[in-house]
């Protein structure tokens, strides 16, 4: 023991006051002088020998107090050796249990949890062990401990999931797990060992040697043959009311198989085709749904084989199919026979998602209708009044998006209505100024496929100032901004520095207006951040500003964010196969979510590559002799230290507390009686 | 003030207060303030002995106060006599004053202290009397001895031994009784003051051979109110002041069995004495004096 604060020990001369005390008190009270005892007789009971014995229990808990207290301001701190701490003598056994998505096949996880209770069992007096599941993730279940029973426990507590499991991931995360264990290692991995868990490269799959400590690798594979599994692969929307979907067999142990396919929409059953499949040379086999009734909007398309193999959980597929009409899109313009509104319309209607274009003359628009959209557009910055120009910012500070464009009625502007950026030294155009394009942001997804930008022939431009807040996405010569974007509360406005009549720039005219406008509006009415189909255990995007900003449900209908995660939360994990239903501002959409394919794959490891793993692993640490644990290099022990001044403070609560009981009956003691 | 011009009994009685003694600190002021108060209230009885009556002449013998020879006679018969007064003998009076730890005790003064004041009183009213007068201040041991004598100055000298008297060791009576004896071999009176908390067969063994000696001796028995009637209310644990003992005592006891045994041993102490042809006399310390004064003339009385 050592104490962090000795200084303190120096006021344990405070015990000699309750000593005095009680000595001052004992002479005060105890005797009585009398000139002779001759006629007296000793008194039967004796009184003053238990209150002498109080006072001296008294005295002695006062004692007792100080001295806890004391002890209590020094921090005293004992050393003790870590649980399971190690000796040469010592082995750790890692105990890998896969959990994947391919463990739920037949009974390989029973069999995987029968070898890990019997790897318990066969644990020796001195050994340590510690038990991870891995799937997704690489958790502990039970922390390193002696005790097999923990283990045994620690087993039946876990079961697989939809997750995928890569085992270079594992041997990974497993590292960092164990580096602080100082004990030679046995990994047990216990799994079906599929070959689709292989890490790319065969070198992650060797755990890392920590101080020249010894690791042994032993392999238990829960099953030795190829086991045939059909499944899904595929759903496609051929055309109109065509579904084809694709079949494949991820074994080779069977070339065809008879199966029923169904189709639901929507939880009906549309279809069943019922075929004998034949695994052909890409493994795809096709089959395909006419006629198919789609309803409005996002479909569930939930795709059966029947009869189920041995891992049935892949036997159906979710997909979403968006039949919505076309989104409608306002565009705000002071002259609906502009050429601004006719191109600007041209390449809405024409994106791949297709847009209905709503036109409003911009001075009888009347804002409260704002909120319906997703995003709008302007054609004319300059066409936007003051008071519009606050109801357009209220609707961008709430989530809204705005699309606008610069214009004849802009030039007469000092700063940008709603954006805020200044327009610099009131200077004018002419035609005689001619524009490059200097710089593009491609990683931004409104520039993200779009080409052709340095082609343009810009003549005008406004000298917009972008501050701290505005993101310039295209810049021209002179540091003029040509596109550039501001995120205003939740919500963006992206400025295009010209105007789309064809007269500032030629951009109207060019194929790079379409594209852009398309990818624009994807990434305004935030269609981009959303990816229809998912594995389980993706991440679904929801930034701040993103449209899954708002609230997730889950396939089972449970609302998946609290309150202030509606507006905060920027991803959300995907854990459950079925459907999860993002709302938000202008937004209600579906994400399908299915198993890894690749779990699906139940081909196993060669059994070359796994005995050529296992050398690997022990000859990395230079000693094929590790399980016996004749060689061993292990750091000197670190002690934990241990501080006992909580324990200290409840004793001097219970110490205080008998004193005020004993020191109460005392006084009532002599109450009593006087 | 003149003797007789007074009969104030209070005031008298106030003088013999112990616990008003017990605030003056010469002795000899309180053993005359005790004796002059307690002479005014015998109203001049003859009996004894106070009175100026001449009654006869006898011979000048060695160890009587030269102030009293008569001068007048010297001088028609060349002889010296001395001149006696009615209530006077050729006396003398031995003080035996215990100062043993026990007499220590006491509430509001000790129990020596009241023997001081006693002592004092009794020599001083020997004085009076013209009697000769020694002490002798003992614990288990002769602590000091002044022989009795009737000189000029013995008052002061015996009050100063007296008051230089303090409580300390234990009670042992053979060892100063004997010193007595050998000591003092005029027959005379002998008052011994002490609580007696001894065996009275060995109180009687020691105090036996002065009797057979021809001394009259009055034992004045001191004990505090405290010592007669104890009043405890819980569990006390006494330490005896000679030995150092403890004892555990209960209040029931102290306050049943504890009186009935002191008056066993205060008879026994009676009994003794009686089988002596001693004088025992019983003074609580808080009674004022001059019942013992009283005790000690009618005893001279009686002996003279």
């Amino acid at each position: 023991m050592s104490l962090i604060s000795p200084l303190f020990l120096f006021a344990l001369l405070g015990i000699a006051l309750p000593i005095w005390l009680h000595r001052l008190q004992t002479n005060a009270t105890e005797r009585e002088k009398f000139s002779s005892i001759m006629f007296m007789e000793q008194s039967q009971k004796r009184v003053h020998v238990q209150r002498k014995l109080k006072y001296l229990l008294l005295m002695a808990m006062r004692i007792l107090f100080l001295l806890l207290l004391v002890l209590a301001f020094t921090r005293p701190v004992f050393f003790a050796p870590p649980e399971g701490a190690v000796t040469e003598d010592t082995t750790h056994h890692v105990i890998v249990l896969d959990a994947s998505f391919s463990m739920l096949e037949g009974n390989s996880f029973a069999q995987a949890q029968t070898l890990g209770q019997e790897l318990a069992d066969a644990m020796g007096a001195d050994d340590i062990a510690s038990l991870y599941r891995a799937s997704g993730t690489v958790d502990i279940i039970t922390a390193t401990t002696t005790d097999p029973s923990l283990i045994r426990s620690g087993l039946n507590t876990i079961e697989p999931d939809y997750g995928r499991l890569d085992i270079g991931a594992m041997v990974t995360a497993l590292d960092s797990l164990i580096a602080n264990s100082q004990a030679n290692f046995i990994i047990h991995f216990i799994s079906d060992f599929q070959q689709s868990g292989q890490a790319v490269r065969f070198a992650d799959m060797i755990p890392d040697v920590i101080n020249g400590r010894p690791v042994a690798l032993n392999i238990h594979q829960v099953k030795t043959e190829n086991v045939p599994n059909w499944s899904v692969a595929s759903v496609e929307i051929t055309g109109a009311g065509s579904v084809r979907v694709g079949l494949i067999n991820n074994s080779t142990s069977e070339q065809s198989a008879e199966r029923t396919v169904s189709l639901s929409i929507n939880d009906v059953v549309q279809q069943s085709l019922t075929e004998i499949f034949a695994a052909p040379a890409d493994g795809v086999s096709y089959i395909t749904f006419e006629n198919v009734i789609f309803e409005e909007g996002d479909n569930r398309l939930d795709v059966t084989l029947t009869p189920n193999d041995s891992l049935p959980e892949d036997d159906v597929r979710h997909t979403v199919f968006d039949n919505s009409p076309p989104a409608p899109v306002i565009l705000l313009s002071a002259d609906p026979e502009s050429l601004a509104v006719t191109y600007l319309t041209t390449a809405l209607e024409t994106a791949p998602r297709g847009y209905q274009v709503e036109l409003q003359n911009i001075n009888d628009f009347d804002p409260r209708i704002l909120q319906r959209y997703p995003w709008i557009v302007i054609d004319d910055i300059g066409a936007v009044n003051e008071s519009l120009s606050q109801a357009l910012q209220t609707y961008v500070d709430s989530g809204g998006a705005i699309l606008a464009a610069a214009g004849e009625r802009a030039l007469g502007l000092t700063n940008i209505p709603v954006g805020g950026q200044n327009i610099g030294g009131g200077l004018s155009f002419s035609r005689a100024t001619t524009y490059n394009v200097q710089g593009i942001n491609t990683a931004h997804p409104a520039l993200d496929s779009s080409v052709g930008w340095n082609n343009l022939a810009i003549s005008r431009a406004l000298p917009i100032q972008a501050d701290d807040n505005s993101n310039v996405l295209i810049s021209l010569n002179g540091n003029v901004p040509f596109l550039l974007e501001r995120n205003i509360g939740l919500g963006r406005f992206l400025l295009l520095n010209t105007s789309l009549n064809n007269t500032w720039s030629d951009l109207p005219v060019k194929p790079v207006f379409v594209s852009f406008i398309a990818e624009a509006a994807r990434h305004l009415s935030n269609e981009a951040l959303l990816v229809k189909e998912q594995v389980i255990n993706s991440y679904l995007q929801l930034g701040q500003n993103g449209g899954a900003s708002g609230q997730v449900y889950d396939p089972d209908g449970d609302s998946l964010l609290s309150l202030a995660d509606t507006t905060q939360a920027q991803s959300i994990q995907l854990s459950d196969p079925g459907y999860y239903r993002i709302v938000t501002l202008g937004l209600d959409s579906l994400v399908a979510v299915n198993p890894d394919p690749r779990e699906s794959d139940l081909t196993l490891m060669d059994t070359q590559a796994l005995q050529n793993w296992q050398t690997m692993v022990a000859g990395s640490a230079g000693n094929t002799e590790l399980v016996d644990g004749t060689v061993i290099t292990v750091n000197e022990e670190e002690s934990v230290a241990i501080e006992i001044w909580r324990v200290l403070l409840i004793l001097l609560a219970v110490i205080v507390l008998a004193e005020s009981l004993l020191g109460n009956r005392y006084l009532r003691f002599n109450t009593g009686n006087t | 003030m003149q003797l007789g011009q007074t009969d104030n009994k209070n005031a008298h009685n106030r003088l013999l207060d112990p616990g008003v003694l017990s605030s003056l600190s010469n002795l000899e002021l309180v053993a005359k303030a005790v004796v002059e108060g307690f002479v005014m209230g015998l109203h001049r009885s003859p009996k004894y002995g106070f009175s100026q009556e001449f009654v006869e002449y006898r011979p000048y013998a060695e160890g009587d106060d030269p102030r009293h020879i008569d001068w007048n006679v010297y001088s028609r018969t060349d002889k010296t006599f001395i001149k006696l007064f009615k209530g006077e003998t050729n006396s003398h009076l031995m003080i035996l004053l215990d100062t043993s730890a026990s007499m220590g005790f006491g509430v509001s003064h000790s129990k020596l202290q009241y023997g001081k004041f006693l002592a004092a009183s009794l020599a001083y009213l020997a004085s009076r009397q013209h009697d000769a007068i020694g002490a002798m201040i003992f614990d288990d041991e002769v602590v000091q001895y002044r022989p009795p004598t009737s000189k000029s100055g013995t008052l002061h000298g015996v009050i100063h031994t007296i008051d230089s008297a303090e409580a300390t060791e234990g009670t042992a009576m053979h060892k100063p009784f004997t010193r007595f004896r050998e000591h003092v071999k005029k027959r005379g009176l002998v008052a011994v003051i002490s609580d007696f908390y001894c065996d009275p067969d060995a109180l009687m063994e020691s105090v036996r051979p002065l009797a057979l000696h021809g001394q009259d001796v009055i034992m004045f028995h001191l004990l505090d109110p405290d010592e007669l009637n104890p009043d405890i209310k819980e569990s006390t644990l006494y330490e005896d002041m000679e030995s150092g003992e403890s004892i555990e005592v209960d209040p029931i006891f102290m306050k049943q069995d504890y009186p009935e045994r002191v008056k066993a041993h205060i008879a026994e102490i009676e009994k003794t004495a009686k089988g002596m042809n001693a004088d025992h006399v019983l003074i609580n310390t808080n009674e004022p004096l001059d019942r013992a004064l009283h005790s000690y003339l009618t005893f001279r009385e009686k002996r003279a």
